[in-house]
């Protein structure tokens, strides 16, 4: 009884602030929940829309009288599909080996016995705090012969230096006991990183993995500056230059007497197909990345 | 050590003598793995470097059997470049657009997400705050070609808010050419991307707060602003100081890839910034030794204030950026 009575005095007096901050709290988190979610959905109703109902821009958040045309047009009519697959090849590829590396960079320099640790590490701040400049680099690549290649666009996050401390730091953090047991036994370096120290460490690589992915799919520049046939181009490349040769596509809807598509449209469709990896990975993005941001801020 | 451990545990028996060489034999494959690495630092990062000699030559790219060689074979001019960029207006110019669209983005979305942390954190309603935790960052995983593609959408002549504006009797805004309104989209664009994903971090911070002082505080009669101001802003302190000093220090590097794709001829003024200078000048316009000269001016700026931020962070924070 006593205790229930102490509890409506202090409802009572703070009734009114924390009402008030709750309330706030609600519309302003929803409204920016609507900022985020509703210009996505706004550049999804524009793709399915017909072209008509885009140029005089009544589209909102629903299509209007929806037709595929515009979707059929970019994956048919553009060099999507072929970039979109330059795109997940570099991924793909470029996230294994950047791991692969990361992995085997991180794991000799988190051993504070390891004899040469303090230079290495060395190497990598020095090279992290102090960047050479575009030009220079540039001329490194056109010096490999690689421009134009899939090469040229893994090399860049070849192994990012961030990335590499985080694992480092993870790996200095597992208990040292399991691995000193597995030593007695008889187990090799390789062995140990394999079987014991990596499995430990799953939630830091899926994070590391994930930023690396992120990093190749939405990298622009370089893919710009290393590449120069259509035939080569990435998926941000591909949008970017769709959004900013209009004239040319409009020439070509002309001349194919596509009457259903508009430009804005098409800009529109290539939007929302290139979100489609990053929709279907965002569960396992979610999961790994918000735990990783307390991996983040624990490091030291 | 060893010996400690010998003595400690005298089942144990101390180890040979274990010289360099032995230690190579034992673990050279620890040596193999590092190999990859170093080979991307030394092409990637360390010959770089030596090509920031061609800010102090008259580069020409076929003086040489490559470009690298290229570099040999030019000669020196000392400091002329330097004496060209930092007599042209165009180098104060980008300068100062470098420091003022930064400047603007730290004033203006730096406050915002801490705001927007202490708020999620008051949602007691699980499903509606775990739903605003999930929508607000998926524009942070979007690259800047897409921003660039839904904002296109949304601010084009014929985008939403222009078919608006039309419709209620204003005029269109060109907002992707008017020097006016550019910097304003820059920020906003930026803060679009990001203030979800700085929200997150700022809750998991809040998060780590040690609950039973916000029940000392409400048996002691603290009222929800007073917990705000005395629990949690302190039990965030840390992250926001973090986060600030890493913004300062990243101040030149930030923000580049943004404007290269948002920014056209028409809204140079305000917009070009360092890095896109150095860009469109050493590679767009093959001036390689003025766009080299810059980037070295920029490296060393950024390295001092890169320096200067983690020397800042271990004497606050006790924490190092690497």
């Amino acid at each position: 009884m006593q205790l229930r009575k102490r509890k409506n005095v202090n409802e009572i007096s703070l009734s009114t602030s924390e009402k008030v901050i709750s309330a706030i709290s609600y519309i302003f988190m929803g409204l920016l929940t609507l900022c985020a979610i509703l210009p996505i959905l706004h550049v999804v109703s524009k793709s399915f829309s017909s072209a008509a109902a885009v140029t005089s821009g009544s589209v909102l958040f629903w299509p209007v009288k929806p037709q595929f045309e515009t979707m059929q047009y970019v994956l048919e009519e553009t060099p999507f599909l072929n970039a979109m697959k330059n795109s997940l090849i570099v991924t793909g590829v470029g996230t294994v080996i950047s791991m692969l590396v990361t992995i085997g960079t991180a794991y000799p320099l988190s051993k504070p016995d390891f004899k040469g640790r303090k230079f290495f590490i060395m190497a990598y701040i020095v090279s992290m705090v102090f960047f050479g400049g575009i030009v220079p680099a540039y001329m490194v690549v056109r010096t490999l012969k690689i421009i134009d290649t899939y090469i040229a666009l893994i090399l860049p996050f070849f192994i990012v230096h961030f990335n590499m401390f985080v694992v480092k730091n993870y790996f200095e953090g597992l208990p040292e006991s399991v691995e000193e047991s597995a030593r007695i036994d008889g187990a090799s370096d390789m062995r140990i990183l394999v079987s014991i120290v990596c499995p430990m460490s799953k939630p830091v690589l899926a994070t590391v993995s994930m930023l690396y992915a992120v990093n190749y799919w939405n990298n622009y520049f370089h893919a710009m500056m290393y590449t120069t046939s259509t035939k080569m181009q990435t998926l941000q490349v591909f949008i970017y230059n769709t959004i900013n040769n209009t004239q040319t596509l409009v020439e070509r809807l002309v001349i194919g007497n596509y009457t259903n598509v508009s430009i804005d449209g098409i800009i529109a469709a290539v939007v929302v197909l290139s979100l489609i990896p990053i929709v279907a990975l965002y569960p396992f993005v979610q999961r790994f990345m918000v735990h990783g941001i307390t991996i983040g801020s624990v490091k030291g | 050590m060893k010996n400690i451990t010998a003595r400690l545990r005298p089942g144990i028996k101390p180890r040979k003598p274990y010289g360099l060489l032995a230690y190579l034999r034992d673990h050279y494959l620890l040596y193999l793995m590092l190999v990859p690495g170093l080979f991307f630092l030394i092409v990637y990062k360390f010959l770089p470097l030596y090509g920031i000699t061609i800010a102090f030559k008259d580069y020409s790219i076929f003086a040489g059997s490559n470009p690298i060689d290229a570099i040999a074979k030019s000669p020196w001019v000392g400091l002329k470049h330097f004496d060209r960029l930092f007599s042209s207006s165009q180098f104060v110019k980008v300068l100062l657009n470098t420091l003022i669209i930064n400047g603007y983005k730290i004033l203006f979305l730096f406050p915002i997400p801490i705001i927007c942390a202490i708020m999620l954190n008051e949602i007691r309603n699980v499903a509606y705050r775990k739903l605003a935790q999930t929508a607000i960052y998926v524009p942070y995983f979007f690259s800047w070609v897409i921003v660039f593609g839904i904002f296109y959408s949304l601010l084009g002549t014929y985008g939403i808010v222009n078919s608006a504006l039309a419709a209620l009797g204003y005029e269109r805004i060109s907002f992707f050419s008017d020097t006016n309104v550019f910097r304003g989209l820059l920020v906003f664009t930026e803060g679009w991307k990001e203030v979800g994903w700085n929200t997150v971090i700022y809750l998991a911070a809040i998060t780590a707060i040690d609950p039973t002082l916000y029940e000392a505080a409400r048996v002691d009669g603290a009222g929800k602003l007073r917990q705000i101001w005395n629990i949690t802003l302190p039990g965030l302190a840390p992250t926001i100081v973090l986060m600030l000093i890493l913004k300062v220090g990243y101040i030149l590097e930030t923000g580049f890839e943004q404007i290269l794709v948002f920014y056209n001829a028409t809204v140079y003024d305000v917009a070009d910034v360092i890095q896109t200078y150095v860009y469109r000048m050493g590679l767009g316009q093959a001036d390689f030794s003025l766009g080299t000269a810059l980037g070295l001016f920029n490296s060393v700026v950024a390295f001092i204030l890169i320096v200067g931020a983690n020397t800042v962070c271990k004497k606050l924070l006790n924490r190092s950026i690497w």
